[in-house]
């Protein structure tokens, strides 16, 4: 039964301040994979790292865009 | 060493942290890639599902209220991000899980969780016993197991898991050690 009612417009605020402190608490487990790939990288050293690096730091940007989204966007 | 390697008899640009003067890596090992299966299954559970789950939550009227379309876009685009997340760290969990056999040594790097991480070596004159263990159909029709290194005294056993090749693995440490042995015993006679 769909009766439509609004109710994301009625805690629209609660709603968005959530979503993004969800989102902030991941960015920083995003940040500590960022750290925690170079700290590995100076243990071991295999010739490949950057490529890890590049993808950590594309998933950081990822969830930054994602934070900016739902600060514009919602 | 590669990036899907798991395997590298005498790698060529692998670095450690206190390798030392003239040591050289003589085989590196990660878990053999099997141990990644069920990571990726779940990964393709998560790439499927929002495909799955926003189709079926809108087009069926199951919820009583409607999700605007700036709620989805923004929420399907963070569930990818932490799918990719997860992917990451599983990947970076086997990928910096190694162990090493060198000239000199043989070292354990653990990298368990984003925040912990364990280092552990001891020189291969050291070494007491050495075996291996392959055990189940995977084990054996894939050629993994395990490898377990006895050292002398009060100091750490060594257990090299879920590595390919082990009885390569045990013939390696025993040659590279015999050398090592012979070697010091030619300096000191």
């Amino acid at each position: 039964m769909n009766t439509d009612i609004p109710i994301l417009t009625a805690i629209p605020l609660l709603l968005k301040f959530m979503l993004v402190f969800g989102m902030a608490i991941y960015a920083l487990f995003a940040f500590i994979m960022v750290r925690q790939e170079q700290l590995m990288a100076r243990v071991f050293s295999g010739a490949n790292e950057p490529v890890l690096r590049l993808l950590a730091l594309i998933h950081l940007a990822g969830v930054v865009t994602a934070i900016l989204l739902a600060i514009t966007m919602l | 060493m590669g990036l899907f390697s798991d395997y590298a008899l005498r790698p060529a640009n692998v670095r450690f942290e206190t390798q030392q003067t003239g040591e050289i890596v003589e085989l590196a090992l990660r878990q053999h890639l099997v141990v990644m299966v069920p990571s990726v299954l779940l990964i393709g559970v998560l790439v499927i599902l929002p495909l799955l789950a926003w189709p079926m939550l809108i087009g069926t009227n199951a919820l009583p209220f409607t999700i605007p379309a700036n709620y989805i876009i923004v929420l399907t685009f963070f569930w990818y991000v932490v799918a990719m997340g997860f992917a990451l760290a599983s990947f970076m969990r086997w990928f910096f899980n190694i162990y090493l056999v060198s000239n000199k040594r043989i070292v354990d790097i653990d990298f368990v969780h984003m925040l912990y991480k364990m280092f552990s070596a001891t020189y291969l004159s050291r070494i007491e016993d050495i075996s291996y263990a392959q055990s189940g159909f995977l084990m054996t029709m894939l050629d993994y197991g395990n490898v377990y290194i006895q050292t002398a005294g009060t100091e750490k056993n060594f257990e090299f898991l879920n590595i390919p090749h082990p009885q390569s693995v045990v013939d390696t440490i025993t040659r590279v050690a015999a050398l090592q042995g012979a070697a010091f015993n030619k300096k000191h006679a």
